[in-house]
């Protein structure tokens, strides 16, 4: 055996390479600089995240490493929400780094840096092995992040939960992936799709022990993705985690386990399907999780009197809106997970940033104490407004469109195939499910408007915060009414994932 | 092949049942080692019998075991932590959400 | 094609499947490092059989050498009573043993009905170490650096959160 040189091509992935660096200069800097000035090495990150950004969009598509890193349209779409997410999380934890995080501030912002590196890392991979180190990559600064502030109870637990079920749902996806390993005798997903069908060819099937490992690589991503029933852990680990922490876990983390189960399931067993299942059959499966998400999520939230849990329990209805588009399995889905995906980035990491604010003035985050905002500060409570009401999905604004076109993605599936009542059974529910969902959004806008008291607080956000959530709101309003650029955006996703037409 | 197959799925259940029951957390943490060592088991035993050209399974062990101990250690200075906080490291202390 | 089980599988697997049940069940968290530390090293020797040395060998280093000796610090640092005996198990422990016996009885069943493993004629040789270091600078050199991104985001986590603040 001969052992050529892989084509290194490492102009593909500089973003990845330039983040990693940052993250050094940023500690190095933090160390050097005495830790004095948090909102410098706060700044130094924000940079930094911008220069990556630049760089992403320089790099062109290509392959690097043989086969290990890809630079293709899925890829870019979602490196640009993780950058995203981290730009504003970065942006609204400046409060937190001048109250609370007094020590290692440079390591937290590195810890983040490190972290987005590994969701780029991952979005680019082809291949099991990857996939997993790149979602260990992500993980494993999160599960620090979490219990950051060292000597709070809460957020000390919401790190050992976090880190029980990472370690936990990883142990569940590597036993799954081996058996994957095993039956098609590859990691690599485009060699697995093959052997598919070779081994189908041959055996006629796929082995029966092939179910036991979709079930521990769709529990393992389950975890990750907070759908139910491994639901259980998010509302803690939000609510006890920095809240700048929390907001990158609901968008950052989020959209990891999202690539990762479209890379695997989408996109590595598509395949599978075919010959042995009806893609419908494996889509029912993901229709059941997704309906499980947006019940339990959307009735669980009414309850909250906490925001940050109620937003912990929105998040997990969010990922049952965004598996709906999975459920498609088309290329309008995709294209209708990926805008969703793109729009839930401004409105959650919006709404998560103004609860970071308010925390910082008034460390609470209990939903009763925003009552009477509106009198005192009443532009930051619009945007808080502005921000649930896209989450809810109201029409002018972008959450409606990033809802109406999931649904509409499954109904024209519906519309093309047998059998499929099902389908506009689970476009009921959802739509049933926002009904809910206003209410919970709609109760916090009620108190903060409507209350008969004044708020003794009056809000003041430093200038990076004022900025996230100025981009947010943008981004809410202006994709609500103009949604084209990002839709072409999102339409380009399948042209790299391997559908049939 | 399959009693190393078997083998791995006894030690993965009993590594699940540890995580289950566990109410230490350094044993929950001694549990997730065996679930990460029985897929070991099963990527080397594919790579033997199955997979014989290349080396794909052991490298990918190699790489669960690296991350095995980062995680270990991760694990352990948020173990050291709640120590700090509760004077105890059973799961009932810091059990004071509801789950 | 069934390889030729041997005596040792055996005896190691009795001692893999024996320490890991005192893991699990036994109450001093103390010994179950040491039952934990017995049965990898036995999985160290199911590697040995399967032609995985350096595999072996790194198992050996990694979690004999460096992992156990972390448990065992921790659990040195932390139980203010080392030998005390408590209740080692929560409430929900009938449930959890028939999940787990379920999943056994249920995972083994489901290995043995697959019949669609593409066995190849030759298994794999020994000596492959110099090969699987080929590998690692070659086809895997991606995730080889960037397990070591990894190791360091884990190392400058447990850093911080360890580090005792000065206040």
């Amino acid at each position: 055996m001969d052992f050529p040189f892989p084509e290194y091509n490492l102009q593909y992935m500089l973003p990845e390479i330039f983040l990693f660096v940052w993250a050094l200069v940023v500690i190095s800097f933090d160390l050097l600089s005495k830790r004095n000035n948090g909102s410098t090495t706060g700044y130094l990150t924000l940079f930094g995240i911008a220069i990556a950004g630049l760089l992403l969009g320089l790099v062109g598509n290509g392959k690097g490493f043989g086969k290990m890193f890809i630079n293709d349209n899925v890829a870019v779409f979602f490196k640009v929400i993780f950058l995203g997410a981290a730009f504003m999380a970065v942006g609204s934890s400046f409060g937190v780094m001048q109250k609370k995080i007094v020590n290692h501030r440079g390591e937290f912002y590195a810890l983040l840096l490190m972290s987005t590196t590994g969701m780029m890392f991952l979005s680019s991979s082809q291949e099991l092995l990857s996939i997993y180190l790149g979602l260990e990559l992500t993980t494993i600064p999160l599960f620090a992040m979490a219990a950051f502030y060292k000597d709070d109870k809460l957020s000390v637990e919401s790190g050992i939960k976090y880190f029980i079920i990472g370690a936990f749902s990883s142990a569940l996806m590597v036993y799954g992936m081996s058996f994957l390993y095993g039956l098609t005798g590859s990691t690599d997903l485009a060699q697995m799709k093959v052997a598919f069908f070779k081994t189908h060819l041959q055996f006629g099937d796929m082995g029966i022990v092939m179910i036991l490992a979709l079930i521990m690589l769709a529990a393992g991503i389950g975890f990750k993705l907070a759908l139910p029933p491994f639901h259980q852990w998010a509302p803690d680990v939000y609510e006890g985690a920095p809240t700048p922490v929390a907001a990158f876990l609901s968008v950052g983390s989020k959209g990891a386990g999202l690539i990762a189960f479209a890379k695997i399931f989408v996109d590595g067993l598509y395949a599978y399907h075919s010959p042995d299942m009806a893609p419908n059959d494996w889509g029912m499966l993901i229709g059941i999780l997704a309906i499980a998400a947006m019940v339990l999520g959307n009735v669980l939230a009414i309850r909250q009197t906490n925001i940050k849990r109620m937003l912990a329990y929105s998040s997990i209805a969010q990922a049952g809106y965004i598996m709906i588009g999975m459920v498609a399995l088309s290329a309008s889905g995709i294209a209708s997970v990926g805008f969703y995906l793109f729009i839930y980035l401004f409105a959650n990491m919006g709404a998560f940033a103004a609860v970071a604010v308010f925390e910082d003035m008034t460390g609470s985050c209990q939903i009763k104490s925003y009552a009477g905002l509106a009198r005192t500060s009443p532009f930051f409570s619009a945007v808080m407004a502005v921000f649930l009401l896209s989450l809810a999905g109201i029409p002018p604004l972008a959450g409606f469109l990033a809802k109406y076109y999931v649904f509409a993605s499954v109904v024209d599936v519906a519309q093309r195939s047998a059998d499929s009542s099902w389908m506009y059974w689970m476009v009921g529910i959802g739509l049933l499910t926002t009904v809910f969902a206003l209410f919970y959004y709609a109760n916090v806008i009620k108190v903060m408007f409507f209350s008969p008291e004044t708020s003794p607080y009056k809000v003041e956000a430093p200038l990076p915060a004022k900025a996230v959530l100025a981009i947010g709101v943008i981004g809410v309003l202006l994709f609500g009414l103009y949604p084209e650029p990002i839709l072409q955006f999102a339409t380009g996703i399948s042209s790299s994932l391997h559908f049939m037409p | 092949m399959f009693y190393y197959l078997a083998l791995a799925a006894m030690l993965f259940s009993i590594g699940l049942f540890g995580v289950l029951t566990r109410r230490n957390t350094i044993g929950i943490l001694m549990s997730l080692e065996l679930m990460f060592n029985a897929a070991n088991i099963n990527f080397v035993a594919f790579n033997k019998f199955i997979v014989t050209d290349g080396l794909t399974g052991q490298i990918f062990a190699m790489f669960i075991i690296a991350v095995a101990a980062a995680e270990a250690a991760l694990g352990l200075a948020i173990v050291l932590l709640i120590y700090r906080n509760w004077r105890g490291i059973d799961t009932e202390h810091y059990n004071v959400m509801k789950w | 094609m069934e390889h030729q089980i041997s005596s040792a599988f055996w005896v190691l697997s009795f001692v893999i499947l024996t320490s890991a049940i005192l893991l699990v069940s036994l109450k001093n968290v103390f010994h179950c490092a040491l039952f934990m530390v017995l049965c990898l090293f036995s999985v160290a020797g199911i590697f040995i059989l399967l032609d995985a040395e350096f595999l072996a060998a790194a198992q050996v280093l990694i979690y004999v050498g460096a992992v156990s000796i972390l448990m065992i610090f921790a659990i040195m640092l932390t139980n203010n009573l080392t030998n005390r005996v408590i209740k080692q198990t929560n409430e929900n422990g009938l449930v959890s043993l028939f999940v787990c016996l379920s999943f056994a009885v249920g995972a083994i069943m489901l290995i043995s009905k697959t019949h669609s493993w593409n066995y190849r004629a030759n298994e794999l040789g020994h000596d492959n170490s110099l090969i699987l270091g080929k590998y690692l600078m070659t086809e895997f050199m991606l995730p080889f650096e960037v397990i070591s991104v990894l190791l360091l985001a884990a190392m400058i986590g447990a850093i911080a959160l360890a580090r005792k603040e000065r206040s």
